[in-house]
């Protein structure tokens, strides 16, 4: 086996641990609860019987380690169990909701990714210029701002005084696809501005980075055009850490949508969860803090892996 | 046409002929492509447009102007060997620190500043501003300003509490993890690993959802989830120190792990960890805000910059921009924090790009 596959095994050997702690750490959190879910759920004034009988009715009776691998191989295959406050299957209130979240994050995506790379390749080329540090500064604004704060300038600006979009991105009914991305594109623009500083940033570090390197100068110096530097002798090099910060912003999309769900009440997992966790519907809130970190684990290890894979070190080795 | 577009373009133009004159490039390059960037807006927008460009340029020069005041002011206060440093701060630095000296302000004297309490009910529901309430009244009719006032000290003192003890145990557990290294190290750094692995509002949530909100145990949940950075950070940095001759002959010297962590590394590892600690509260601080505006932070009555954008969000669909002052406070605040954050790590490190 060539030494790439190896360390590419390592790696998602390691993501898959990782995603076994968390689960067990997200299980295991709840019998934390002083008392038991039972207790919580029911108050102080609860009466034994009512008690017993939902502790009958969660399985509370069976030892946790039991209980934690009949919820994992129940997650596995989608089934999270009931929630404790409308009694629907979890699985059914999560599955149309994540597709939105995802329809949300893929949005913001595809426009916050070419943007933020030629923004950033742009910027390192103009370094040290009036033009590099007043978008420094724009950026560090739009990171430092909490995703609520730029969410709600949008709607004054585009849906209050302008008119040109809706404030809340309710979906209801059939909606062409045209009109689907119209409804959404106040809260995908919301996470495009916080996204795209975050990559306009790492990008400049990364392509700055390479172009201070020696091949770059040498390059410059035989007398190969601006363009051909770039494209032909720092690009091949730059793929490795533009995936990685591509990949980096995107685990970064999935915690900002929590935010800005609320904030424009879309119908998605985050609005779902911060509901849930305000009634303490344990089985919801657990289901979805797994889909959230197993998504984000997914990204990250997307991102060394990708990493790994675009490295002409690792591809040829010696 | 009337005289303010005509006024706006003359002196744009005009002011763009004189930097070029006296050979401001830069500056002549600025002025031009907002006199170009100005005519695109003005067909789109019409004079509304221009007089936001012109609002704009005011505020920022205002704020440039106060930086520059305030960063002369500190030079001539400060002890030579500080005002050498800090005469070489760039104005957003001298920005920064004039947001968090009146911030600081703020949070001291929120009692002598603020006209009404935090909690007190003086006028009726979204009542508009008057000369008695400066920003007018929120959602059950207190004073928005008095609110702004004490939400200084509590937000930012939660959040500094917060910071500070994520500090004392990450910072703790690297120095002794770097000292003693073996087990604990690993172990230490396994768990750090796996804390960082979950995205941390997510974090959060599953952990109020299980203690409740309850003001203690915001800070302990939010410490927990940033220590790990620290820790990282500090295992780093006293790596880097713990190999150093100096600590050889501490240790040969018999000095115990406490002493050569207090008096040999500790202060030898310091900069990098300043600086660290203001990047660390920028992330708690906006934690906390995010989580207060979802209503599981600080609870009502407490005045709350997060929670009062939540309260009063429903004004900005009729174009009312209550809501946006809080959230501003926020973004202001951590916006300034990272200005200075910015600063410090460009001296610490020498970087000049």
């Amino acid at each position: 086996m060539s030494p790439v596959i190896i360390i590419v095994l390592k790696r998602l050997g390691l993501g898959l641990l990782t995603l076994f702690a968390i689960s067990i750490l997200i299980f295991f959190a709840v019998e934390m609860l002083p008392g038991d879910i039972a207790q919580a759920v029911l108050g102080q004034g609860a009466t034994e019987e009512n008690l017993a009988a939902l502790r009958e009715k969660l399985g509370l009776d069976q030892p946790a380690p039991v209980r934690y691998l009949q919820w994992l191989s129940g997650a596995l295959v989608g089934d999270f169990g009931t929630s404790l406050v409308s009694g629907e299957r979890v699985s059914e209130a999560i599955s149309g909701r994540f597709t939105n979240t995802l329809f949300l994050a893929a949005y913001a995506a595809v426009i916050a990714v070419p943007v933020a790379i030629i923004l950033g390749i742009i910027v390192a080329l103009l370094r040290e210029t009036l033009f590099d540090r007043v978008s420094n500064i724009l950026a560090l604004t739009a990171i430092s701002s909490p995703e609520f704060f730029l969410g709600y300038i949008l709607i004054l600006v585009f849906a209050v005084n302008m008119g040109a979009f809706p404030a809340i991105a309710r979906l209801s009914g059939d909606l062409s696809f045209l009109e689907l991305l119209h409804r959404t594109f106040l809260p995908a623009l919301t996470m495009v501005l916080v996204v795209v500083a975050h990559m306009m940033r790492m990008t400049r570090a990364a392509i700055i980075n390479l172009l201070a390197s020696p091949y770059i100068e040498m390059a410059r110096l035989k007398g190969a055009p601006p363009w051909k530097v770039i494209v032909h002798h720092a690009l091949p090099n730059a793929w490795a850490p533009i995936i990685n910060v591509v990949a980096l912003n995107l685990a970064y999309l999935v915690t900002g949508v929590v935010l800005v769900e609320v904030v424009f009440v879309y119908p998605g997992i985050g609005q779902l969860l911060v509901d849930a966790v305000s009634k303490r519907d344990f089985p919801i809130v657990q289901a979805c803090c797994l889909i959230f970190a197993a998504t984000f684990i997914l990204l990250n290890l997307a991102a060394d892996v990708g990493a790994i894979l675009t490295n002409p070190r690792l591809r040829h080795p010696k | 046409m009337s005289y303010f577009v005509v006024g706006y373009y003359a002196m744009l133009i005009g002011a763009s002929c004189l930097a070029a004159h006296f050979k401001q490039r830069s500056l002549f390059l600025l002025l031009f492509s907002l006199t170009l960037v100005s005519f695109v807006m003005g067909i789109i927008g019409g004079a509304p447009a221009l007089w936001f460009v012109t609002v704009g340029a005011g505020l920022i020069a205002l704020a440039a102007g106060t930086s520059y005041a305030f960063r002369e002011f500190l030079v001539t206060i400060a002890p030579p060997e500080t005002a050498k440093e800090l005469r070489t701060a760039p104005l957003t630095a001298a920005f920064g620190l004039f947001v968090i000296f009146t911030c600081a302000i703020a949070m001291v004297f929120a009692d002598l500043i603020a006209p009404y309490g935090e909690a007190e009910v003086i006028s009726s529901a979204f009542a508009p501003p008057d000369e008695n309430l400066l920003l007018g009244a929120d959602q059950l009719g207190r004073d928005i300003f008095s609110r702004l006032i004490y939400g200084a000290r509590n937000t930012v003192g939660l959040a500094l509490a917060a910071t500070a003890l994520a500090f004392i145990m990450g910072a703790l557990a690297g120095l002794y993890a770097a000292t003693k290294g073996g087990m604990f190290d690993q172990a230490m750094g396994r768990i750090a690993d796996i804390i960082m692995s979950v995205p941390s509002l997510i974090f959060a949530l599953l952990m109020l959802s299980i203690f409740g909100t309850n003001l203690a145990i915001l800070v302990i949940i939010v410490a927990i989830i940033y220590s790990p950075r620290v820790f990282r950070l500090t295992r780093a940095v006293a790596g880097n120190v713990v190999v150093m001759d100096y600590i050889e002959a501490a240790k040969l010297r018999g000095e115990g792990t406490w002493y050569l962590i207090r008096k040999e590394i500790l202060p030898n590892s310091t900069a990098p960890l300043i600086a660290e600690f203001g990047l660390e509260f920028c992330f708690v601080f906006l934690l906390i805000a995010g989580l207060s505006f979802l209503g599981l932070g600080i609870q009502p009555p407490t005045a709350d910059w997060g929670s009062m954008v939540r309260e009063n969000a429903t004004l900005i669909s009729f174009g009312d921009i209550t809501p946006l002052i809080p959230a501003g406070a926020i973004a202001l605040l951590t916006v300034a924090v990272n200005f200075v954050v910015d600063w410090m790590l460009f001296r610490s490190s020498g970087l000049k790009e």
